[in-house]
């Protein structure tokens, strides 16, 4: 489904601070298939996923997705078949819209933007039938701005914006971890439920070892902008977090900042 | 203040409103902080003007003149928008560019610095001779209708698919654009659209006061702005159809303060001082809505 070839990202290129941030990056998803990605800090995880959203544009290779070579495609053409969550609960929503008209933007995600009214009878009952399934009463303050929610219930929200039409591609870029331990857990959980049930393909990039090991199907870890491990299948269902650091030890011949990464 | 004052007064207000409302799309909806209109107001006076005083028929016809302008308003605003969102030159700036510009090309347009509207038929012209009321009652209440159907029209634009996406694009980008919405794309329509306001506030205030000037946009941007500001800290404002009559309103509040403080002999005001009292006004309003944001935050923590 997504299919990175020789992925090369390079940032104030010709300058001082330049700095390579992919260094060729070759990396295939299949249809899906639930992948977590790990790092320190600057090792490209975030990176290679905006590089799949079009946030940041590729220096050479190409980005492929669903066959389609999107390479060239602005991020508001890519939206149409791959949706994203954000870090930052307030990034993901608008909050000075309603509800109910945030979740009208996002149905319109897939489909041209008419002019006939965006907040119809039609969108209604199906905001009330898919905000029900959260059970956070959300279903019964469509009118409410979106900006008196708490970060959970907006990142919650955001996860079913994302997952209406028809969406191929799912790309999560740390959304748990601005939330609290309990409210984290509960949009995790979401999460699983809502990629089971539509069966997409993701791309989630985490800080948590532990949670990049019990979520999905693959997980790989990115270096210096480059992937130096990719495990699944049983191999990674064995494993535990102490494993992925003395295989990063191994691997590079150093051990890896704890500080740069949650080992919970 | 007389009766006729105080109608002159409105009728100035709503013209003004409709260019309030061009405002509220680029500052409010938008966030572009758009100086355009500077330009774009003179720009469709002139524009209609000019197409009045011709005598080609159709084109005269006060009607068409003022769509005329409205689609010269709309390019203007267009070309500003295209700066920044092309070739990212800061929204501002653009803006500022664009209404200079703007100053010279009105000039070449009318080909002088003025043209009269005398003894030609003005969309004012069919009340002249009406019965039920005087002229100029029939001007204002005929301002204030066409206002009230731009701001509907306005209303139902941005409950569109269309509108709701520009709202986002203004509100949160990154959203917009996760959410298929392109926002350059948003950003020329609305900045157009609000300069095609802009200039047929100003094609009827051309029509109004029986000419037009090309100095006629000096302070536009302050007008709209003031409008908006002081409506939306009088009005309540968190939904659309309540911000759009908050701008009206604001209009209206703001042009009653000036006349009020004009025609107040003791405070000793000429005409020209209009500028001043207008900027002083919105800082006024401005450093008061400052203060009492700090005083119910502070009342707000006092409880807790």
């Amino acid at each position: 489904m997504i299919d990175l070839q020789n992925i090369h990202v390079t940032f104030n290129a010709g300058t001082p601070l330049e700095t390579r941030a992919l260094k060729g990056i070759d990396l295939k998803v299949p249809e899906g298939e639930f992948l977590t990605v790990i790092g320190s800090n600057g090792a490209g995880k975030s990176t290679s996923l905006n590089s799949i959203a079009g946030i940041v544009p590729v220096g050479r290779g190409k980005v492929m997705v669903d066959d389609t070579n999107i390479t060239k495609w602005p991020v508001h053409k890519r939206s149409k078949i791959i949706s994203r969550v954000f870090q930052d609960p307030k990034m993901g929503t608008c909050e000075d819209l309603s509800i109910l008209e945030n979740y009208a933007i996002a149905c319109g995600r897939t489909k041209p933007k008419g002019f006939g009214f965006a907040v119809n009878k039609d969108i209604r009952a199906q905001a009330t039938e898919s905000l029900s399934v959260l059970g956070l009463g959300l279903e019964n303050r469509l009118n409410d701005k979106v900006g008196l929610l708490s970060g959970g219930q907006r990142q919650a929200l955001s996860l079913l914006m994302a997952t209406t039409g028809e969406t191929k591609v799912l790309l999560l870029d740390e959304h748990t971890a601005a939330l609290d331990p309990k409210t984290a857990a509960f949009v995790m959980d979401l999460t699983n439920r809502l990629v089971e049930e539509l069966g997409l393909t993701v791309v989630m990039v985490t800080h948590s070892m532990s949670q990049a090991l019990d979520t999905g199907h693959r997980t790989i870890m990115f270096h210096q902008g480059r992937i130096i491990f990719d495990i699944s299948g049983q191999e990674r269902a064995d494993m535990e977090v102490k494993d992925l650091l003395d295989l990063f030890k191994k691997d590079q011949g150093q051990e890896l900042a704890d500080d740069s990464l949650l080992l919970g | 203040m007389s009766y006729y004052e105080l109608m002159g007064t409105f009728e100035l207000s709503f013209i003004f409103a409709i260019l309030a409302l061009g405002a509220f799309i680029t500052f409010k909806i938008l966030d572009f902080p758009d100086l355009t209109v500077e330009g774009s107001f003179p720009v469709g006076a002139s524009i209609a003007a000019v197409a009045i005083v011709s005598g080609i028929p159709v084109i005269s016809n006060p009607w068409v003149a003022t769509l005329l302008a409205a689609f010269a308003g709309f390019a203007a605003g267009y070309v500003t928008a295209l700066l920044n969102v092309k070739f990212k030159i800061l929204h501002i700036l653009a803006g500022i560019l664009v209404a200079t510009a703007l100053y010279s090309i009105n000039i070449r347009i009318m080909d002088g610095p003025n043209v009269p509207l005398l003894n030609v038929d003005t969309i004012y012209t069919v009340f002249d001779d009406i019965e039920i009321m005087a002229s100029f009652e029939a001007k204002t209440l005929f301002l204030g209708v066409f206002v009230l159907a731009v701001k509907l029209l306005l209303d139902a634009f941005l409950a569109t698919g269309v509108g709701m996406s520009m709202r986002a694009a203004g509100a949160n980008a990154a959203m917009a654009e996760a959410n298929g919405v392109d926002v350059g794309k948003m950003k020329l329509i609305g900045v157009g659209v609000a300069n095609a306001l802009a200039a047929v506030a100003g094609a009827l205030f051309a029509q109004t006061i029986g000419a037009s000037d090309a100095q006629s946009g000096v302070g536009m941007i302050i007008v709209g702005l003031a409008a908006v500001i002081i409506g939306m800290s009088l009005m309540p404002s968190r939904l659309i159809w309540q911000a759009t009559f908050a701008v009206i309103f604001g209009t209206a509040a703001y042009r009653l303060a000036i006349a009020g403080a004009l025609n107040a002999d003791s405070l000793g005001l000429n005409a020209s001082d209009l500028q001043m009292v207008t900027a002083i006004l919105v800082i006024f309003v401005l450093v008061a809505q400052h203060y009492s944001k700090s005083y119910f935050a502070a009342k707000k923590g006092a409880k807790k």
